[in-house]
């Protein structure tokens, strides 16, 4: 940490006419730079051998009626998810350009379309300047975060086209799927380009649920902003509620009391363990092998009944408060999670087993979809699909929050970043969750599971936090407004970095391998489109 | 091979395993149930997701598991509007998802059957009159059942559907 230290001392020497202001805020150094700088700025974090800063999120705010202004922030976590860095800068109202950094950062590519679309602001030298929340049909000059855009518009039906990106050459076919697809999936617009069977290109055009929750937020005061965050995708709903809790207890700086935090954690290996088993099943479906999938469903379907008698909700909605937990749990609960983790460990190991020879499940899965350990780095993919393209990233061990500092968590990491590497990226940590929850029960210290906020958040302050959903790295920021409400939250759940690779991993595969890729990815459309 | 079957057999038959929804029964009107007589003991469901948060995608994904399995019921899932008697609509209806959901309502043959699932379809839950949402279901099509909860339980959507199909409750063709 010395080294790194020293590196940004160096960096804040070289830059230091360009760096307008410094300061570290809950412990995260932002420095302010003007628009024109950033460019620069941003290039070298993210190019400098000794950094690597990977773009971990991008947004606007608008800071009206505080400053008459619109500040855009950057967030880099530098080497591999360890130190967060934040350049911010600010726009003046009546400014609509910024420099994009897109060229030099391939990851900002999707964040800064989403702040067109949502602020009006024009990402100047950006390649795509297409829309991509807004639909074609949506009104010119509705920009819905604005903060002179008020949260219940009805807007009118517009028309409008909408060009996707063509090949053009001979035997060279579209095929468009969705956005409503066969089976029970959420809706999302899939563009292939093939020549024969191969695909050539993929165009993934998505936002079809855009629900407005980044506004609906700024309708509700801090504490109660926990409901609609469980809401953002249903799989994730622990997840994304603790992600947000997190961020108000930076903000109000609550001191969580150890048994919540245990308690959380607990809850957060509980949702990773039935997404995780239902993938299992879900992707060895996919390659047509049904038997595990009936038998992944039944343990899923085990799991979920216990989150049920636990919480009273399948999702383990309604748990989660900021400043702690609202449940609590006694020890015979915990012994009844031990036991039926137990019998989960030894049917889903048995089954793992009975996966790993079968060799026409095996050749299916190999080598398909590869998402190359470069392209992955570009995108700064997270979660599953980072580790399983040989980028060692996981938040609960390089950014411990809740109790997994305590608990010296194993993160699995395979090399090749196929299908079949997403798998045992999976299957490796449905046995570290059991290890980690076997651990939990045993090790749960006494006492409260919530504490009061001990101070007021003053307009403009805000709170960033991480969380190791099981997808991937949840991010939630959140800025206080007057009286107690939320003046912006920002949300990015894993989906909306690994989508845009998905479009790489399939490129070369066949379509009929398409629906195995994307299921191995298992992506959320409600945490992406909000 | 032999583990396969081993596994089987050690596991034995779950079907049924689950706890007895104990909600009530959404209502089912006369006019509504007529139009499910036509297709006796079948009933083939399109599911539509026009901007929910996912959790009623996956409570119907639990419906065709080994534990609910619908399928015993003759409830199957089809994958195109063409081949389905009725329609499972999630979520609010978002601005962007209006023209698909009235595009699938135009493709389903009749008498089409609407079926509003969790509460975001019933009366847009948290989302309500968001901009980027045009209202719940019942706004755009004429909805048959409602499957009230946030997500509804698999047991109570089973109990739902089988009130829709006419069984009579503790008869042998019904849970």
């Amino acid at each position: 940490m010395g080294d790194l230290n020293e590196i940004m001392e160096e960096i804040i020497k070289t830059f230091k006419d360009q760096i307008l202001d410094s300061e570290r805020i809950q412990g995260i150094p932002v420095w302010y730079i003007k628009k024109e700088d950033i460019p620069e700025i941003a290039a070298h974090i993210h190019k400098t051998p000794s950094l690597r800063g990977t773009l971990s999120m991008q947004w606007a705010a608008d800071l009206r009626p505080m400053r008459r202004a619109c500040r855009i922030y950057y967030l880099f976590s530098l080497e591999s998810g360890g130190e967060w860095l934040i350049l911010a800068t600010d726009l003046a109202e009546g400014d609509r350009l910024f420099s994009s950094i897109t060229p030099q950062i391939h990851a900002a590519k999707w964040y800064e379309r989403e702040i067109r679309d949502m602020y009006g602001l024009i990402p100047v030298g950006h390649p795509d300047q297409r829309r991509l929340v807004r639909h074609e049909h949506w009104p010119k000059g509705a920009h819905s975060l604005k903060k002179d855009f008020p949260w219940n518009t009805v807007m009118k039906r517009e028309d409008g086209t909408y060009t996707y990106r063509r090949i053009e050459g001979e035997g060279v076919f579209e095929v468009p799927v969705g956005p409503i697809h066969a089976g029970i999936i959420e809706p999302g617009h899939f563009r292939f380009s093939v020549a024969g069977e191969p695909i050539l290109q993929l165009e993934i055009r998505h936002f079809w649920k855009h629900r407005g929750v980044e506004k609906l937020f700024e309708n509700l005061s801090l504490i109660n902003g926990v409901t609609l965050a469980e809401k953002i995708s249903g799989d994730t709903s622990f997840g994304h509620s603790l992600c947000y809790c997190q961020a108000v207890e930076s903000l109000l700086s609550v001191d969580v009391p150890p048994r919540a935090e245990y308690l959380r954690t607990l809850f957060l290996e509980l949702e990773r363990l039935h997404n995780h088993v239902g993938d299992v099943g879900a992707i060895c479906n996919d390659a047509a092998y049904a038997l595990a999938l009936a038998h992944c469903s039944r343990m899923k379907e085990q799991i979920m009944q216990l989150n049920d008698r636990l919480t009273g909700h399948r999702f383990l909605r309604g748990i989660n408060r900021v400043g702690g937990m609202a449940l609590n749990l006694d020890s015979a609960q915990l012994k009844v999670i031990l036991a039926e983790t137990t019998e989960i460990e030894n049917d889903f190991r048995e089954l793992s087993n009975i996966l790993f020879i079968n060799a026409s499940l095996t050749d299916r899965l190999e080598t398909t979809g590869i998402l190359k350990e470069r392209t992955a780095r570009d995108h700064g993919a997270v979660g599953v699909v980072a580790r399983a393209s040989n980028i060692n990233r996981d938040v609960r061990r390089d950014r411990p929050f809740a109790a997994y500092g305590k608990l010296n968590i194993k993160v699995p990491v395979f090399q090749y970043g196929d299908v079949r590497a997403r798998l045992r990226v999976r299957i490796e940590e449905i046995f570290e969750t059991i290890s980690i929850i076997n651990r939990i029960c045993r090790e749960m210290p006494a006492g409260l599971i919530s504490a009061d906020p001990v101070k007021i958040a003053k307009p403009g302050e805000w709170g960033l936090s991480a969380v190791e959903g099981w997808r991937g790295e949840i991010l939630c920021f959140v800025m206080a407004g007057k009286n107690g409400k939320i003046h912006r939250c920002k949300v990015r759940d894993p989906s909306f970095v690994n989508w845009p690779a998905l479009q790489y991993a399939v490129l070369g595969n066949i379509i009929p391998d398409f629906p195995l890729i994307n299921k191995s990815f298992n992506l959320s459309y409600a945490g992406n489109d909000l | 091979m032999f583990r396969i079957i081993k596994k089987s057999l050690k596991k034995g038959i779950v079907t049924g395993q689950y706890p007895v929804s104990a909600q009530p029964v959404p209502e089912v009107s006369v006019p509504s149930q007529n139009k499910v007589t036509p297709f006796h003991r079948s009933l083939s469901i399109r599911e539509v997701d026009t901007g929910s948060c996912n959790a009623c995608e996956m409570e119907m994904n639990a419906l065709m598991n080994p534990i609910y399995d619908a399928e015993r019921f003759g409830i199957h899932i089809v994958a195109s509007p063409r081949h389905a008697d009725a329609l499972v609509i999630t979520g609010p209806v978002t601005f962007n998802m209006e023209k698909a959901l009235k595009d699938v309502y135009r493709t389903t043959p009749g008498p089409k059957v609407i079926i509003a699932l969790g509460d975001c379809a019933i009366d847009c839950g948290m989302f309500k009159d968001s901009y980027a949402v045009t209202g719940p279901v019942e706004k755009h099509l004429p909805v048959d059942v409602k499957i009230p909860g946030c997500p509804p339980r698999p047991s109570e959507i089973l109990e739902a559907l089988s009130a829709l199909m006419g069984r009579k409750k503790g008869s042998k063709n019904r849970l």
